[in-house]
């Protein structure tokens, strides 16, 4: 290894649908030239129960393109969560590291886990699912500059993105202000249900 | 005969004596009423039942509740030792989800000195698993509501008792659950009606921006309490017809 400072993209699709083709782009030979142009020394992807083959074949073929230093590495699942995963992105408890990226489907666990330790964030929905409100909340969350929207065919576009969102980085959860403010969230609700008058 | 215009008397006058009685278990606590609502203080014994519907809705529901005990300002803090029994349902099958939960409750217990005792997870089958045909459902929900009714009758001869509150945000299982405890209100179980049992509210998941889920659809007309976390939701016919819904801020 050089001295050169580590910088870790995360990808993640999740624990419940497939997701080839946010895959197939993290492994592209151009993100990686991307990845690459933002100092990024590492690829962690995790590709989901089914997603090994694919995974191996792309890995193979961005070796054989030849030119990339990156250290790709992938696993399945882990069933403790993607926290760590996070932390390593955020580059957090790892010495001399730089704040890299979590590139993520659009799940709302997910998205919330990456948004508490703020870490910048790519949001890519599956357009394969049905029902597909997850464009709705990535959209939504872009437009308010949490996230970057990441699209399939343009992800060094979404990389470019979010090293300029990592400089107007906003805190999460938003302040709620006002009314809202005085409504107590979810104790007062369930106070009030409850019939706790103090 | 005789015997199909019978059934058909009997079938028309149950039929309107239960519409009735919907509408008035329904009509009393549609509307959140200090009245109306039970009156109690703080310390006495109370039962919070907690709908876990495996990934999004799990990650949501704990992110809210970890958010909610943690705020700093006092009277906006949930304070856990507020409910001395907690029931999580999860879904068959769902480890991720009780481990979470389990999670959760030994967090609180150090933070807020709650007895860990107090919270029991109860597995219900699932409603409809993911790809399952749509001709089975039905059955595969049937087995669930009965389960569910089970879940929430069986402490209602202990301390624990029924549930008081319900909360939930949204799987199938809680959309479930919450028709089980309308079931059992109905028939007055164990005085549950009576006594203001199984008081109910809602939370839209945060991912529902545009359009409410049909989770919400359907409950938006039976819950206490339905509250969304995106404003313009507010405005989808289903709140107005129902005469429902808040919006307090991102919850999560």
């Amino acid at each position: 290894m050089s001295g050169k400072p580590s910088k870790t993209c995360f990808v993640t699709i999740g624990a419940t649908a497939s997701f080839d083709r946010l895959i197939r782009a993290a492994l592209s030979v151009d993100f990686g030239k991307a990845l690459e142009s933002h100092g990024y020394t590492d690829l962690r992807v995790q590709y989901g129960k089914d997603g090994d083959g694919l995974f191996d074949a792309c890995l193979r073929h961005a070796r054989d393109a030849g030119t990339s230093t990156l250290n790709i590495t992938g696993f399945d699942l882990d069933m403790d969560g993607l926290g760590q995963y996070m932390k390593q992105a955020k580059g957090q408890g790892i010495k001399g590291a730089n704040e890299g990226v979590v590139i993520s489907h659009a799940g709302s666990g997910t998205i919330l886990d990456a948004l508490r330790i703020s870490v910048p964030l790519i949001v890519v929905p599956n357009a394969e699912l049905l029902d597909n409100h997850q464009v709705d909340l990535a959209q939504a969350l872009a437009e308010q500059e949490y996230v970057v929207y990441g699209r399939l065919n343009n992800l060094a576009q979404a990389l470019d993105d979010a090293e300029a969102l990592r400089k107007r980085h906003k805190a999460w959860p938003p302040v709620n202000s006002g009314v809202h403010r005085q409504a107590r969230g979810l104790k007062g609700v369930m106070d009030d249900e409850m019939g706790f008058l103090d | 005969m005789a015997i199909l215009l019978l059934a058909i008397l009997l079938t028309l006058t149950i039929t309107s004596l239960a519409a009735y009685r919907l509408y008035t278990i329904l009509q009393p606590r549609s509307k959140p009423n200090k009245q109306w609502s039970p009156q109690r203080k703080r310390g006495e014994r109370t039962h919070l039942l907690i709908v876990l519907g495996s990934g999004g809705h799990t990650a949501e529901m704990l992110s809210m509740l970890s958010r909610a005990t943690s705020e700093t300002t006092p009277s906006h803090r949930l304070n856990w030792s507020d409910y001395q029994f907690r029931t999580w349902v999860v879904g068959a099958g769902d480890s991720i989800s009780a481990q979470r939960a389990k999670d959760f409750e030994t967090s609180l217990a150090v933070k807020a000195k709650t007895e860990t005792a107090g919270a029991v997870i109860s597995t219900v089958p699932r409603a409809r698993k993911i790809h399952q045909p749509i001709l089975t459902a039905p059955l595969s929900s049937l087995r669930c509501m009965l389960a569910c009714c089970v879940v929430l009758f069986q402490h209602s001869r202990t301390e624990r008792g029924f549930p008081d509150l319900i909360l939930c945000n949204g799987p199938a299982t809680a959309t479930i659950l919450i028709f089980a405890s309308l079931l059992l209100r109905f028939l007055d179980v164990g005085g549950c009606q009576r006594e203001g049992k199984m008081r109910t509210v809602y939370v839209e998941s945060w991912a529902r921006v545009k359009r409410l889920s049909l989770s919400g659809r359907l409950l938006v007309w039976v819950v206490d309490r339905f509250l969304v976390q995106w404003p313009q939701l507010l405005e989808e016919g289903v709140c107005k017809a129902a005469g429902k819904g808040e919006y307090l801020g991102v919850l999560v």
